[in-house]
């Protein structure tokens, strides 16, 4: 192994909060992994919480349903196997835009010119619709459903990227080592793949790891508007969904349903927790003048 | 007669930019011949970067080449594609730069670096590459090469560094290497040991070195042939020896006295009045007549072209034999 690469996971296991958030990330990767042990999964599809009861009213936790039951659904499934539709939303769309920003920001910043133009006026466009409303409305038209979601997530989950990574591009181009590789006769596609990226990607990387988090926040919030995965499906924001109607709680017993907020809503401010921490400790790590 | 490799015919390349064309080059000629040294040299700005960038084509998007030929080895490398000029690049013609510092990609060891100069022109496995890539670092001098390889550039002193550009540059076995200010940016002990380099490995490889520089004496005695240049323009030509003993442009002349002589008791620097024009307002006529003391009317309206005086000496002036004059004049109040 490299010296420089033994000192940045020394760095990070000096670091308290790194060692949490890259805890719960493995931990939450586990959970995602063994599912099926977990909950055996009781449908053709494992991704249906098994109904527990007709019973419409939430059931506070039993031995049987650990975190009690919600529209008849066992809680405790949903949350064990939300955690792999979180991943699933999380880094499906997390990759696939920050490649697709990654592409148009790099075209954009290493040719300069014209190209640059059209592709910042488009990535302006979409920079004006706001957010969370475009993947209402795109999410609306192609119907519902989670694929939905994150074609809407990654339609407009690009821009920042393209930015971020035409901006240290336009620096790095400057650069006498990017005309060095040029004089070498390095093809522009090499130049941009392993002289200029290299030089650029940590702050993408950061970036894309810190927005898996935010981005299971605004899938969730698409479910809760009842706009992402199908009723039944295992996906906290569908779960909190359900305990929309419950969240006042009986008459003189505001807290009666706590269970049908708290386990959803624990394990995705976790999530989201571990990868900002994991994203805090990846920047220390990679900036050098945060360097001690 | 020879034939040269390289001929470079009236090149002009201009930068359109916001603020108008800025004419970088404007009238440049020169022939590199097999194994000589040509020294180009002038003030910063006059241009020698962009010739050096141009014969590569590695401009920025705002640079052209608007007119003019660079003919090497039968073709015009301002005609053709991207794709050829790529697979001369490195291979025929390398180049190495001003800032060793800044010229090495700080993300890969110079090991990776010279194996990727060596895999792209010519068809090594990566396990001979790294071979190679020692045999050249021990080649520049480069003490424990086995060791240095694996080492980031930064890890490098500023002359380590500049060894391995070298090494970088010769990895092909270049028929013309371009050294763009090579000692510039290191000190004047280091400077003379990169020269010494570089000249042993130009005997041993038989190329051609364009050297650039604003550095009279590593002209002296590093050139075989000197172009002077001043705004964009070859203002005289000629080998470097009559060019010390017998500069013929004011610009030259000028030059030349602005070096302190040692024989000589002098109480100020001579310097050329003046300081270099904006490349957007260029003066009309000769661009050198307003900092020019032999300069006449005819100057200001009209531009001399550059005219063979004596056989192989080129000048860019009206009034070249004023500056005979001058010069017995000169030689003269020193007896």
């Amino acid at each position: 192994m490299r010296t420089e690469t033994k000192r940045m996971i020394k760095r990070l296991m000096r670091n308290p909060s790194a060692v949490l958030g890259f805890s719960l990330l493995i931990f939450f990767t586990i959970i995602a992994i063994i599912a099926p042990i977990i909950c055996p999964p009781q449908s053709y599809d494992p991704y249906m919480i098994p109904i527990a009861t007709w019973d419409k009213t939430p059931q506070p936790p039993t031995a049987e349903h650990p975190f009690g039951v919600i529209d008849g659904r066992d809680i405790f499934y949903g949350v064990i196997w939300g955690t792999r539709t979180a991943f699933k939303v999380g880094l499906i769309v997390t990759l696939t835009s920050t490649v697709i920003g990654l592409l148009i920001g790099s075209v954009a910043g290493y040719f300069g010119g014209w190209l640059d133009e059209i592709l910042m006026r488009i990535t302006d466009i979409f920079l004006s619709i706001p957010y969370i409303l475009a993947a209402i409305v795109v999410t609306a038209f192609l119907g519902m459903g989670l694929n939905k979601v994150m074609i809407s997530l990654i339609t407009f989950g690009w821009m920042a990227t393209a930015r971020l990574i035409r901006g240290n591009i336009l620096q790095v181009r400057e650069e006498q080592y990017v005309l060095a590789a040029r004089a070498l006769g390095v093809s522009d596609y090499l130049v941009i793949l392993k002289h200029v990226l290299p030089n650029t990607i940590f702050p993408v990387i950061i970036q894309a790891t810190m927005r898996i988090g935010s981005l299971v926040i605004t899938a969730a919030a698409l479910s809760f508007l009842g706009l992402g995965a199908p009723v039944g499906y295992a996906d906290w924001g569908s779960l909190l969904n359900f305990a929309r109607n419950w969240l006042l709680g009986a008459s003189g017993e505001a807290f009666k349903y706590w269970y049908a907020i708290v386990y959803p809503g624990t394990a995705m401010v976790l999530f989201v927790l571990a990868w900002n921490l994991v994203g805090d400790a990846l920047r220390d790590v990679f900036d050098p003048r945060l360097r001690g | 007669m020879k034939q040269p490799i390289l001929t470079v015919k009236n090149l002009r390349t201009y930068f359109y930019t916001e603020d108008g064309i800025v004419k970088a080059v404007d009238g440049v000629d020169f022939e590199v011949f097999q194994g000589e040294t040509l020294g180009i040299v002038g003030e910063s700005g006059c241009g020698k970067s962009v010739t050096s960038l141009s014969i590569l084509r590695i401009l920025d998007e705002k640079g052209k080449i608007v007119e003019g030929s660079i003919i090497f080895d039968g073709n015009d490398l301002t005609k053709i594609s991207e794709e050829s000029m790529r697979k001369i690049r490195g291979k025929d013609i390398a180049m190495i730069f001003q800032e060793p510092m800044v010229a090495l990609n700080p993300v890969f060891t110079i090991g990776e670096q010279i194996v990727e100069a060596i895999v792209l022109h010519q068809k090594v496995d990566e396990t001979t590459a790294k071979k190679m890539a020692v045999d050249l670092l021990r080649k520049v001098g480069i003490p424990e090469p086995e060791k240095r390889i694996n080492e980031y550039p930064h890890e490098l002193s500023g002359g380590m560094r500049q060894r391995a550009m070298i090494a970088m540059a010769l990895s092909c076995k270049p028929k013309i290497l371009i050294a763009d200010e090579p000692t510039t940016a290191l000190d004047v002990t280091i400077q003379a040991q990169i020269m010494e380099l570089m000249k042993q490995l130009q005997k041993e490889y038989g190329m051609a070195i364009i050297l650039i520089t604003h550095d009279m004496g590593v002209i002296a005695e590093n050139a075989d042939r000197v172009v002077v240049m001043y705004a964009g323009k070859a203002v005289e030509y000629t080998d470097v020896k009559t060019l010390f003993n017998d500069p013929k442009h004011p610009y030259t002349w000028g030059l030349l006295h602005a070096i302190p002589r040692l024989d000589v008791e002098q109480t100020r620097l001579y310097n050329i009045p003046g300081i270099v024009p904006n490349p957007l307002k260029f003066p009309s006529g000769c661009k050198f007549h307003p900092r020019c003391e032999f300069a006449q009317e005819k100057c200001s309206l009209e531009e001399p072209e550059l005219i063979e005086v004596v056989n192989g000496h080129f000048v860019r002036c009206f009034f070249w034999e004023k500056v005979e004059q001058a010069k017995k004049k000169e030689a003269g109040d020193e007896q």
